[in-house]
């Protein structure tokens, strides 16, 4: 007999809420990217759960879309594919009219998904043209690609957009001034010397939000026999934009900073994986979290563990949205100088240990030598000399094995 | 997680101290009895799996669970979604997670197999419900509900699944049992392969869904309950062992094998076998009855079969398990008689070898080899070479050649309104294979109910 389709038998849970005026069936969205670059492939995101789409940027006719193949990279660690993807791809090949029929239809048949459309120019009346052609579909937002690593429309060659303040003021304000009354987010990289400057320049053109952060300039590796950089085109390579989980913990940090210090909503993107990837990114200020490489490895089918784990989440924690997670984590950020000087050392469980002896060699070669190899392969941590660095807890290979003890 | 710990801490160190973990590490400390997944286990498990597309677990496993999306779950560190995933396609998850012989289902076609190994899927389902036991069961739906009642005939696998998938599609359902819910796995499992605990954990959780009368259901008692009901779905396994039709087999000292393991599993006190025992048969039953023998204290444990190691159909696992125990196997042995007074004294075997001629089973078939009787001691024996369908009151049921309930592919038997499925139907089977009959059958029975209503 064929697979049947068994009822649901949980109650689900309402994940949505509003944000930048937009109503969100969840949190997660679709970043502009390959994923969203045709209609269909974004019809059966929305079907799949998606709760709305930035679909691929887009320019004027006329700029010259020359991409090279193949595209994609991957960075993989020790056996983990993919832990970081490359790639060399340029903005979308569709024609502005074509994006626009893609709006339009879009919102005719999903009027409750956020379809947002990405955009890209040169000159002053290009980024005004596009936005008020693109607000005539009824898109719901447009985010302003000042960021892409590869094709530069920016004013200096090689240079992004995003990587001067200035530049990025005047744009933001050309792009606020052209638009009626949607939302107009910047997207930026996190490439520069001081972020809170670009998201203060920002806020200054009057636009709405920020999408922090685009992918990160990569040499993706280089093939140690015939020198041929990644991706390989006939030998030759250039640098890539990286994404995927490698690259968290530096979008982690570009939110934050931003969320800290200047007083404008985040779009968070860039190496969020899994719905706990994307409560850190909300928790450290983030209003929506796109996503892309996740999509593009595994599929669309991934929303189903977002949405499923977000909520099992926010039962934990007893929040009533998703949205009561945003910027929860900023409090806890504090200055190396703020940091609390408490006297800490490291515990290791007898019971849990399995005698591998990582610990003593990282801290012999890499601590305070302040391990001795005790008995059986269990080690003994001399308290006199451990200071409490905390390397031996994660060079460990169990789980909770090693603490660090705080005197109280 | 904060522990105090005191022991090791030199002088220096204030007496109370706060141990500190890495995030998200806190539910690894939690150990599981009987060797079950921990957390990290678990999760370097989950981050084998490839999330093949259209994988080729979901269609292997009977109750087609969506495998890479559990296993995803499990991965993201969503165990209650991934428990959740796992409860809606299969009724007994727990059970399964704990006993599914995966080796011939969801396993045996796992696409890393062809890379290094296959994803340990049934040790993951596992987890993922203990897990949910642990953290507290998600919020079920109210479901809708239609007048009238369906009834269900037993609780087992097949009858359990049945009425809970009947109940998620909006019935009111009576279930019908002789015994303590939960069938075979209930009464004659060795519980050292399922714990009771494990078992309840879900027909505790199901039976909270439908009502159950203790009733042992006979030809009045049938009658009474069709005349309340819009439907009647019946899943009384297979309760009969089968006779061997051999000389002595009415002596003391000779159990039928569902007997044998239903006194083992809750009064092993009372049941005295002796140092010696003799199992006559040659599948899984028959290895559950050795090991059990063995865990009983017998000194020594024979199983005797006919044919080869090669034509028994067997997990591997069990029968791993049966020989670390110590059972001794004698292949090409035929018992001709149980010898003894009033009490046996041994069984009378004579040796076989496989002719060139197959059976309706697609196995060899064994012959006797004349003159090599023997006779090997034992204090008990135990006659495991099947089971068949009790009861008078299925008299009126067509049946099939080999005498199980006849149904047609909607699980419709020969009597009009009434359903069967599980062992009943098919034969020796599977809990997985009981549990999605059961889940199909409700989907038909809801069909006929609604055409009726209709
Ligand atoms: C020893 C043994 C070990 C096994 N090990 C495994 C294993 O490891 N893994 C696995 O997947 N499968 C195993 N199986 C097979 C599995 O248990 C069966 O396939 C499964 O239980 C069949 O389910 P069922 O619902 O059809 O019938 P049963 O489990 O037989 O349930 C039938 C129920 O109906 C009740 N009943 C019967 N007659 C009446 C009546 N007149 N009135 C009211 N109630 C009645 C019975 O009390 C019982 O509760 C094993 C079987 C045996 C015998
Ligand atoms: C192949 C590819 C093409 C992309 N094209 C665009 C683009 O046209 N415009 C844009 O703003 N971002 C583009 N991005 C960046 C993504 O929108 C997203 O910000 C980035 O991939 C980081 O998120 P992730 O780690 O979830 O993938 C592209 C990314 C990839 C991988
Ligand atoms: S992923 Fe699809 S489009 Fe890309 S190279 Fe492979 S086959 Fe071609």
């Amino acid at each position: 007999m064929d697979k049947i389709k068994e009822p649901s038998m949980y109650s689900t849970r309402d994940l949505s809420y509003d944000f930048l005026g937009i109503h969100f069936e969840n949190p997660f969205i679709l970043a502009a990217a390959p994923s969203t670059d045709n209609l269909d492939m974004v019809r059966r995101a929305f079907r799949a759960g998606w709760a709305g789409a930035i679909l691929k940027t887009t320019s004027v006719e006329g700029t010259k879309v020359d991409l090279c193949y193949p595209m994609m990279s991957s960075f993989d660690h020790e056996g983990r594919k993919l832990f970081g993807m490359g790639n060399i791809d340029l903005i979308s090949e569709h024609h502005i009219d074509k994006v626009e029929y893609n709006v339009r239809m879009l919102k005719k048949e999903f009027p409750h998904k956020m379809v947002a459309a990405s955009i890209m120019a040169g000159r002053k009346e290009d980024w005004q043209s596009l936005v008020e052609r693109l607000e005539k579909t009824g898109v719901d937002m447009i985010e302003c690609s000042f960021s892409c690593p590869q094709g530069n429309i920016g004013e200096d060659p090689g240079k992004m957009l995003a990587q001067s303040i200035s530049a990025t003021e005047l744009t933001a304000r050309w792009v606020k001034e052209a638009t009626k009354k949607i939302p107009i987010s910047i997207k930026i990289t996190p490439h520069v010397t001081d972020i809170v400057e670009v998201a203060r320049a920002v806020k200054r053109s009057g636009c709405d939000a920020l999408t922090a952060s685009n992918s990160i300039q990569a040499l993706m590796g280089i093939d140690i026999r015939s020198f041929a950089p990644n991706p390989n085109l006939g030998g030759k390579s250039t640098y890539s934009g990286m994404t995927g989980p490698a690259i968290k913990p530096i979008t982690l940090r570009t939110i934050a900073e931003i969320a800290r210090n200047v007083d404008i909503s985040i779009l968070g993107t860039g190496g969020a994986s899994n719905w706990s990837d994307a409560v850190e990114f909300m928790a450290v200020g983030a209003g929506v979290v796109e996503f892309c490489t996740v999509v593009m490895h595994y599929g669309f089918r991934v929303i189903t563990d977002l949405k499923s784990g977000m909520s099992h989440y926010l039962d934990e924690m007893r929040f009533s949205s998703p949205k009561d997670i945003v910027r929860k984590a900023l409090p806890n950020l504090a200055m190396h100088d703020e940091l609390p000087r408490r006297t800490v050392r490291s515990h290791i469980d007898k019971k849990l240990c399995i005698g591998c002896e990582v610990c003593y060699i990282a801290c012999q070669d890499g601590g305070h030598m302040a391990i001795d190899r005790g008995s059986n392969r269990i080690p003994d941590v001399d308290q006199e000399k451990c200071v409490g660095c905390g390397l031996c807890q994660h060079v460990c290979p169990v789980d909770s094995c090693i603490g660090m003890q705080v005197a109280a | 997680m904060t522990r105090i710990k005191q022991g090791s801490i030199q002088k220096k160190e204030p007496r109370s101290v706060i141990r500190v973990y890495p995030q998200g590490l806190r539910e690894s400390v939690i150990s599981f009895p009987n060797n079950t997944m921990n957390q990290q286990q678990a999760t370097i498990e989950s981050e084998r799996c490839l999330q093949c597309y259209d994988s080729p677990c979901t269609v292997a496993c009977p109750t087609h669970i969506d495998i890479p999306t559990f296993i995803g779950m499990i991965r993201s560190g969503n165990v209650i979604g991934a428990a959740e995933v796992v409860k809606t396609s299969n009724a007994l998850a727990n059970t399964c997670g704990k006993i599914c012989p995966e080796e011939i289902f969801c396993q045996s076609v796992c696409t890393r197999a062809k890379q290094d190994s296959p994803i340990q899927i049934r040790e993951l389902h596992f987890y993922a419900t203990q897990m949910e036991s642990r953290k507290g069961f998600s919020r079920l739906k109210v479901f809708s509900t239609i007048d009238g009642a369906v009834a269900v005939i037993g609780a087992g696998p097949a009858g359990l699944s049945c009425a809970f998938e009947l109940t998620k599609l909006g019935h009111k359902v009576d279930v019908y049992e002789k015994d303590g819910i939960g069938g075979v796995p209930r009464n004659s499992i060795p519980s050292f392969r399922l714990a009771n605990d494990e078992l309840e954990s879900d027909t505790n959780f199901l039976s909270r869904f439908f009502k159950t009368r203790k009733e042992d259901v006979n030809a009045r008692l049938f009658e009474e309950i069709r005349h309340h009901h819009k439907a009647i779905f019946l899943a009384v396994g297979l309760g009969v062992d089968r006779p061997i039709g051999i000389p002595g087999e009415r002596l003391k000292g000779v159990l039928p094998v569902l007997q044998f393991l239903h006194k083992a599993k809750i009064q092993p006190s009372v049941l005295s076998i002796g140092d010696r025992v003799v199992i006559i048969g040659g599948g899984n039953v028959s290895l559950d009855a050795a090991a059990t023998a063995k865990r009983l204290g017998a000194e020594s444990v024979v199983l005797i079969y006919r044919r080869s190691e090669s034509e028994m159909r067997v997990w591997k696992s069990e029968l791993n398990e049966a020989r670390r125990q110590g059972v001794e196997i004698r292949f090409l042995t035929n018992p001709v008689a149980i010898v003894g007074k009033s009490e046996i004294s041994g069984v009378m075997c004579r040796h076989t070898r496989l002719s060139k001629e197959k059976d309706e089973s697609g196995r060899r078939v064994p012959v006797e080899l004349k003159g090599s009787d023997f006779v090997i001691d034992a204090d008990t024996v135990i006659v495991a070479i099947g089971q068949s369908v009790e009861a008078e009151w299925l008299e009126g049921f067509e049946r099939t050649e080999n005498g199980y309930v006849k149904v047609n592919k909607n699980f419709h038997t020969s009597v009009s309104g009434v359903f069967a499925g599980g062992d009943m139907v098919a034969g020796e089977g599977t809990i997985v294979q009981a549990v999605a009959n059961g889940k199909q059958a409700a989907h038909t029975i809801h069909e006929h109910v609604s055409k009726k209503l209709r």
